[in-house]
């Protein structure tokens, strides 16, 4: 799949960055969704679990519309330091970062402030390419603050009260925004109905 | 003094009391409308914008309807079984609490504490509604304005705790309401068990 091509700007608060951004697919094509998630978020999983598979496999790999992630930790505290984790991957190899995210969602349950660190350096160094313990000493060192921190000022400048939040743009355009574990079709529906 | 339903006859009269309510067919049509606004309510007051935004969203009648349709629990997938069942198990109560207050209303004239109780049923609904639709994040935030710490917050329900404060607090409503009926009658039948 495509991984974060196409420079685009889009006048709006929840794209500022946006080429930075993880992004699965081309932000020059039709459809753009903006995430914005949290790791440690309930219905973050759930979205990642129940629909963000169809938006993957009916809307991305078609080229029909580019997924761009945004971390937002706001829910439990182990979020933060996952964001921070999920951007030091992501510098080093997009793949493994949604691979990465993916584990979160998965496992969930398991996650807490305390082993956070521990379990994502495992799973990197089990799981991927990417050295998870060079990954951990970057959220140690505060070497990923300022792109959380870029994607927070986002989220709230947007107006982004909680998490998943999703913008959505088509055609360079500013759509709606969605809230919650919404199902597919309202992104299908909004972005090629 | 503020009564409580602590006996079980308590909740005999509540029973007795709503079920006289609604088999008057007029309030029956209060009762079911009442429901369906209060669940519209609680669903779309998580996406006011995208609600607004889909009715002129450049996009097909058909979708249109779909995406709108799709945030009801049970239709789309924003919510679990469980809260989409408590959801609207508020819903239904706030349209009984609704009916009740309707016909005290045209008999007695309104109670500050009886319409009261409806208002902070509905207002606590949509705020269960919200926590359950994204990741606890509203509660949390309140809780922190409020100077409670979250670091160590679990929240067994995922936030759908203020949809079960909102059923006692409706339900409060209702025991109200069908204590300052007691003595009555409605369409021949007395209300005392």
């Amino acid at each position: 799949m495509k991984q974060g091509s196409g420079d685009v700007t889009f006048d709006h608060s929840s794209a500022t960055a946006i080429n930075d951004q993880p992004t699965l697919g081309d932000r020059e094509w039709q459809g753009v969704i903006v995430a914005f998630e949290d790791p440690s978020c309930p219905t973050c999983r759930r979205f990642n679990q129940n629909t963000f598979p169809r938006v993957r496999s009916d809307l991305v790999a078609t080229g029909d519309v580019a997924y761009v992630l945004r971390g937002y930790p706001v829910v439990y505290p182990w979020g933060d330091p996952a964001s921070h984790a999920l951007e030091a991957a992501f510098d080093r190899d997009p793949a493994a970062m949604w691979d990465l995210k993916a584990h979160y969602f998965d496992q969930q349950g398991q996650f807490s402030t305390d082993n956070v660190l521990d379990r994502t350096a495992t799973f990197l160094n089990g799981e991927t390419g990417v050295d998870g313990d060079a990954v951990v000493a970057d959220v140690e060192s505060d070497a990923v603050d300022d792109a959380v921190q870029t994607d927070l000022d986002a989220g709230q400048a947007a107006g982004a009260s909680g998490t998943p939040t999703f913008y959505l743009f088509r055609d360079g355009e500013y759509q709606t925004t969605v809230s919650g574990a919404q199902d597919y079709s309202v992104f299908e529906n909004v972005l090629t109905g | 003094m503020v009564r409580l339903p602590t006996r079980s006859a308590d909740w005999r009269l509540m029973g007795r009391t709503a079920r006289l309510v609604v088999t008057a067919p007029t309030y029956a049509v209060v009762a079911l409308v009442g429901a369906v606004l209060a669940l519209t309510a609680f669903v779309a007051s998580l996406n006011v914008t995208l609600v607004a935004d889909t009715l002129s969203l450049p996009i097909g009648t058909a979708a249109k309807v779909e995406t709108l349709l799709s945030l009801y629990p049970f239709v789309g997938s924003a919510y679990t079984a469980v809260q989409g069942g408590l959801l609207v198990v508020v819903a239904l109560a706030l349209g009984v609490n609704l009916a009740m207050l309707a016909y005290h209303f045209r008999e007695h004239g309104f109670s500050l504490q009886q319409s009261g109780g409806s208002v902070a049923g509905a207002v606590l609904g949509a705020l269960g509604a919200g926590c359950a639709a994204c990741g606890s994040a509203i509660l949390l935030g309140i809780l922190s304005l409020l100077g409670i710490s979250t670091s160590l917050l679990w929240l067994p329900l995922d936030g759908l705790e203020f949809a079960v404060l909102a059923l006692a607090v409706v339900l409060l409503s209702t025991y109200w309401l069908a204590d300052g009926m007691r003595g009555g009658e409605i369409n021949g039948c007395p209300i005392d068990v």
